[in-house]
C-alpha cells in the first residue's frame, strides 16, 4: 500500500514491527518460567526439549494440529465480540451446548452422509449463537456487561449439557457419562491417517479467513471496530450499535458452538462429559487473542503458539516428569505481561501529552485489546 | 520582571521553567512572578503552554529546567500533595467533588477534623462557615453538593483549597461553566480573597475577564512569554496581538438578506422531553431555522440543550413521556441518527471521534454505507483514502498522515476534521455544538468562517455555544433556554451579555419572551422573529 522506494527490507521490518510486543511477552514469560523451573528444581535443559518434542515431535504433530482447530475456533469466539467491545468469557458453555446439540440431533434423527455432518454442525453453531446472543440485550437494554453475563450463563449451560449426557442421552452400562457412539454418517471425514485431523481444520481456517476479510475490508468490519473503540461515536455515525453487539456476540457464540460440534463429531465420536471443557480451550484461546494485541491477522499464529505450549506441556509431563501446570504459568505470564505493557504504553502516552489529563475511564488493557 | 514590592518576595515565582514533551517544547524558559494579594491573569491560546505551566506550579509535572519559589524560597514540588503542603491550591476546570457528600464533607476531605478518632462533622461545618465568612464564600455546610448550582460548587472547590491552607490559588478556566452573573460573583469573591493576602492565578482565554478581574497579565505564546502587562494600562487589542502575534481578522459578516421568508428547513414543534425519571427536560419548545440563517442557542449548561440537539439529530429515541415533533423540510425526524442533519458534537472525544481510529476512518464515519465509498469487495480503502485526503486538503487539517490515529492531532485540527466531515455532507441542516471549544484563535477564525460560508450557501445552522461572543458574532437570532423552556429570542445585533445573561438565569420575562406555545398546543409551529 505505502511501498516506498526503500525496498523490501524496510517494508518487511515495518510489517514485523507490530509483532515485537508479542515476541517480547512470550520471551519474558518463558524467561520467568525458567526461573520458576530452577526454583522448583527442574532442569530447563530437559524440560524445554521435552516441550518442543511433545508438541512437534514424531507422531505428536497430528495431535497438535487436532488441538489447534478448537483453539483457533475458540479464539474466534472471543475475538469476534471483542472487536465490538464485548467480552465473551462464556466459551465453555457455548461449546458444551453446541456439542450436546450436535450429539442429540444425530442420535435422534440419523441422517445420510453429507447432511449427517452439515446439519448437526449448523445446529451446534446455532445453539452457541443463542447462548452468547442472550448477553447482547442484557448489555444493551439492561446495562449488565457481557463479560459478566457470558461467564454466568456458561456454568449452567455446561451443567445442562452434563445433565443431558448423564440421563436422557446416556449410554447405559459404561459407567462413564457419555453418549453412545454416533452413527457413521455423522463422523467427520478425517485428513491423514490418525483421525485426529479432520475437515474441521479447513473449516476453521476458512472461518478465520472470512472473519479477517469481514473485519478488515467491509463496512460491517468498520462499524464493528468503531463500536468497539467508541460506542457513542458509532451511534453518532448512524451505526445500529445494539444490533451490532448482538451480531458480534452471536457470531462468537456460533464459533464456540461449532467447535463443540466438531469435537463431538470427531474421535471418539461421542459426547463425553467434561471432554470439551477439560482441555481448557476457552482460556487458552483468550490468551492467544490477547497476545495478538488487537491485530486480527496475528490471531491464527498466536493460537498456534498457545496450542504448541499446551500440547507440549502435556508431552513435557509425560517425557520429562515436569508438571504440565508449568505451561499454564507460561500462559498466565503472557497475559500479565501483555497487560502490563499496554498499561505502561497508555501511561507514557498520557504523560507525554501536555496537560496530561486522561479523558475517559476506559481501562488501557480493554482499549488495547479492542483496538 | 516586576515582583510587586521590591522588599517582599513574590508569593510564588517560576524561574526559567522549561518543559519538553518529546520534540514539543511546551514551556521555554518561562519566568512568572505572582505577587502577594494580586490576581494574576495567565492568558494564551490553546497549546500556548498555560496548562503545562500550571501543572508544574501544582506539582503535576516536573520541569526539565528551572525551578519554583514560594515566598522567595526554593521548593521542590513532586506531587500535588507537595504543592498543597507549600500553600498552593488549584481549582480544576472539572470539579473534583463527591456529589453525594455534603459541602462540609467535601471541603475537609483528606484532612478531616477528628474528635476521639471520629470524624467531627460539626467542627467541619463550623470551619466551612468560618472560612465562608472570612472570604465571602457563603455555602450551606450541610447541603449536598450534587444538588447545588455550578457556581456554588465552584465555591466549594475554592473553600476546599483555602481550608488546606492555600495562599496561592490557581483557577483553570473558572468561568467556562458559569453564567455571566455567576462569573461576576466569582470575581467579587476573588477580590475578597486577595484582600486577605491570598494570591490568585487566573488561567483563561477570555480577554474580557482578564481586563475586569486581574491586576496584572502574563501572555504566553508557543511556550514563551510574549507579553507582561499591568491590566489597568492595557487593552484587549494589545493582548490579542501578544497572544496570536498579529491582529485578528475581521469577524465574518452576518447573513445574506436573501433568505428572509424561505420556509423553515428545520422546525421544532412543541417538543417536550422527559428523562428516565419522568423529569421534564424540555417543555413545549417551538422554533424554526430557515435556510441561510444561523440561529444561536444559549443557556446555562443543563438547560435542555443536550436534549434538544439529541432530538433534532435523531440520537434520542423518543420516550413515552415525550411529545411534539422535529421536522426537516416538513418530514418528521424519527429515532436513529438522522442522515439529513450534519452534526458537530460538543464532546469531540466521546462522540465526535474515536481516538484510536485513524484520521481516515474518522473522516468517513456516517458515510460508510454510501455508494461513493463502496468498492468491489466491501468498503473501498482507496475511495476512503481519497475522500480523506481531499478533506484534509480543502479544510487545511494538519496531520502527519491520514493513517495516523486522530488522537495524534492537535485539538484544533481534530475539530477541523469533525467540521470537515460534517460540513461536507450534502444536507441542508447543520447542528453545531461549541464549535470552538478548546481550539486556538487561528482555528476559531477559520471555523467561524466555515460556518458563515455554510450559511451563505443556504444551509440552516443551529449553533449551540456557551461563548456569548461567538453567539453574538455569528447568530442572526439567539434563542435562550432556561430549565427546558425557550424563554427569550434576541436578534443577533441586540444580544448583549446583559440581555442574554438575564434570560439564561431565568430573570423575569421581558419583551424578549417569544410567543412560545404551551406544551399541549401543537397548532403553532415556530417562533417568528
Amino acid at each position: 500500500m505505502n511501498a516506498g522506494p526503500g525496498g523490501a527490507g524496510r517494508r518487511a521490518a515495518r510489517r514485523l514491527a507490530p509483532a515485537a510486543p508479542a515476541a517480547l511477552a512470550v520471551a519474558g514469560a518463558l524467561g520467568l518460567t525458567t526461573v520458576v523451573m530452577v526454583l522448583a528444581g527442574i532442569d530447563p535443559a530437559r524440560a524445554y526439549p521435552a516441550l518442543v518434542n511433545g508438541a512437534l515431535g514424531d507422531g505428536n504433530l497430528e495431535y497438535t494440529v487436532g488441538a489447534f482447530v478448537p483453539t483457533l475456533g475458540m479464539a474466534l469466539a472471543f475475538a469476534i465480540p471483542l472487536r465490538a467491545g464485548e467480552f465473551n468469557l462464556g466459551g465453555d458453555g457455548q461449546m458444551a451446548l453446541g456439542g450436546i446439540t450436535a450429539a442429540a440431533l444425530t442420535l435422534a434423527a440419523p441422517l445420510p452422509a453429507v447432511a449427517g455432518v452439515a446439519l448437526p454442525l449448523t445446529a451446534a453453531a446455532l445453539a452457541g449463537a443463542l447462548a452468547a446472543g442472550i448477553s447482547a440485550p442484557l448489555h444493551t437494554r439492561l446495562g449488565i456487561p457481557a463479560i459478566v453475563t457470558t461467564l454466568l450463563i456458561s456454568t449452567p449451560a455446561v451443567s445442562l449439557a452434563s445433565y443431558l449426557v448423564r440421563f436422557p442421552l446416556a449410554e447405559r452400562g459404561t459407567g462413564i457419562a457419555e453418549t453412545p457412539v454416533l452413527p457413521d454418517a455423522a463422523h467427520l471425514p478425517s485428513i491423514g491417517d490418525s483421525g485426529y485431523v479432520t475437515i474441521g481444520l479447513p473449516l476453521v481456517l476458512f472461518l478465520t479467513a472470512a472473519w479477517l476479510y469481514l473485519d478488515g475490508r467491509t463496512v460491517i468490519g468498520y462499524e464493528t471496530r468503531a463500536t468497539g473503540l467508541n460506542r457513542e461515536f458509532a451511534r453518532y455515525g448512524g451505526v445500529r450499535v445494539d444490533r451490532l453487539a448482538l451480531t458480534a456476540l452471536a457470531g462468537g457464540g456460533a464459533c464456540a458452538g461449532l467447535v463443540g460440534g466438531l469435537i463431538v463429531l470427531g474421535p471418539p465420536y461421542r459426547f463425553v462429559d467434561g471432554a470439551l471443557t477439560a482441555p481448557g480451550y476457552t482460556f487458552t484461546a483468550i490468551a492467544a487473542v490477547l497476545l495478538a494485541t488487537g491485530r486480527p491477522p496475528a490471531v491464527p499464529f498466536t493460537a498456534a503458539l498457545m496450542t504448541i505450549l499446551q500440547v507440549g506441556g502435556e508431552g513435557m509431563e509425560r517425557d520429562a516428569g515436569v508438571p504440565g501446570q508449568l505451561t499454564q504459568i507460561v500462559q498466565g505470564l503472557v497475559i500479565v505481561i501483555v497487560a502490563v505493557m499496554a498499561t505502561v504504553r497508555h501511561l507514557r502516552v498520557r504523560r507525554s501529552r501536555p496537560g496530561g489529563r486522561g479523558r475517559d475511564g476506559v481501562a488501557p488493557q480493554a482499549r488495547e485489546a479492542g483496538a | 520582571m516586576p515582583t510587586g514590592d521590591g522588599a517582599v518576595p513574590p508569593a510564588a515565582e517560576l524561574v526559567g521553567v522549561t518543559k519538553r514533551f518529546g520534540d514539543v517544547v511546551a514551556n521555554d524558559g518561562i519566568d512568572l512572578a505572582i505577587a502577594r494579594g494580586e490576581v494574576h491573569g495567565v492568558v494564551g491560546e490553546n497549546g500556548a503552554g498555560k496548562s503545562t505551566l500550571m501543572s508544574i506550579l501544582y506539582g503535576l509535572h516536573r520541569p526539565d529546567a528551572g525551578h519554583v519559589l514560594r515566598d522567595g524560597r526554593r521548593v521542590r514540588l513532586r506531587s500535588p500533595a507537595d504543592a498543597i503542603a507549600h500553600g498552593l491550591g488549584m481549582v480544576h476546570q472539572r470539579f473534583r467533588l463527591f456529589p453525594e457528600l455534603s459541602v462540609a464533607e467535601n471541603v475537609v476531605i483528606g484532612a478531616e477534623p477528628t474528635r476521639r478518632g471520629m470524624l467531627d462533622l460539626a467542627a467541619a461545618g463550623r470551619e466551612v462557615e468560618r472560612l465562608g465568612e472570612l472570604y465571602g464564600l457563603r455555602a450551606d455546610p450541610r447541603a449536598r453538593v450534587g444538588r447545588l448550582p455550578v457556581g456554588v460548587r465552584q465555591r466549594v472547590e475554592i473553600l476546599k483549597a483555602l481550608y488546606r491552607g492555600a495562599r496561592v490559588l490557581i483557577l483553570d478556566e473558572p468561568t467556562a461553566v458559569l453564567t455571566p452573573g455567576e462569573a461576576a460573583r466569582l470575581f467579587e469573591v476573588l477580590r475578597t480573597v486577595t484582600r486577605s493576602g491570598v494570591s490568585v492565578v487566573l488561567v483563561t482565554h477570555k480577554l474580557g475577564e482578564v481586563l475586569t478581574a486581574t491586576d496584572r497579565v502574563t501572555v504566553l505564546r508557543g511556550g514563551r512569554v510574549t507579553g507582561r502587562f499591568t491590566t489597568s494600562g492595557t487593552t484587549a487589542a494589545e493582548l490579542v496581538v501578544a497572544m496570536i502575534g498579529r491582529s485578528p481578522a475581521a469577524a465574518p459578516a452576518r447573513r445574506s438578506p436573501t433568505a428572509e421568508r424561505a420556509p423553515y428547513a428545520l422546525e421544532v414543534d412543541g417538543l417536550t422531553v422527559r428523562d428516565r425519571d419522568g423529569v421534564v427536560r424540555l417543555a413545549g419548545v417551538s422554533f424554526g431555522v430557515r435556510p441561510g440563517e444561523i440561529v444561536g442557542l444559549a443557556g446555562v449548561a443543563g438547560s435542555g440543550q443536550r436534549e434538544l440537539v439529541d432530538a433534532v439529530t435523531g440520537l434520542r429515541t423518543p420516550g413515552p413521556g415525550d411529545s411534539g415533533r422535529v421536522l426537516l423540510s416538513g418530514r418528521t425526524v424519527r429515532g436513529g441518527r438522522e442522515p439529513d442533519v450534519a452534526y458537530v458534537p460538543e464532546d469531540r472525544h466521546g462522540r465526535g471521534t474515536a481516538a484510536a481510529m485513524s484520521l481516515r476512518e474518522n473522516l468517513v464515519m456516517g458515510d460508510q454505507r454510501s455508494s461513493a465509498l463502496r468498492g468491489r469487495f466491501g468498503l473501498s480503502s482507496s475511495a476512503v483514502r481519497d475522500r480523506a485526503r481531499a478533506l484534509v486538503e480543502s479544510f487545511g487539517i494538519r496531520a502527519a498522515s491520514v493513517d495516523a490515529p486522530i488522537s495524534t492531532l492537535s485539538g484544533g485540527n481534530a475539530q477541523k476534521a469533525v467540521l470537515a466531515r460534517e460540513l461536507s455532507r450534502p444536507v441542508g441542516v447543520i447542528v453545531v455544538e461549541e464549535p470552538t471549544q478548546g481550539v486556538d484563535v487561528g482555528a476559531q477564525e477559520m471555523i467561524h468562517g466555515l460556518l458563515a460560508e455554510a450559511r451563505d450557501r443556504g444551509r440552516a445552522v443551529l449553533l449551540q455555544s456557551s461563548e456569548l461572543t461567538e453567539l453574538r458574532a455569528l447568530s442572526d437570532r439567539v434563542l435562550v433556554l432556561y430549565e427546558g423552556r425557550l424563554v427569550a429570542e434576541v436578534p443577533g445585533d441586540e444580544a448583549t451579555d446583559e440581555r442574554l445573561g438575564a434570560a439564561m438565569t431565568g430573570a423575569p420575562a421581558s419583551a424578549d419572551a417569544p410567543r412560545t406555545p404551551p406544551a399541549d398546543d401543537t397548532s403553532v409551529a415556530g417562533v417568528e422573529p
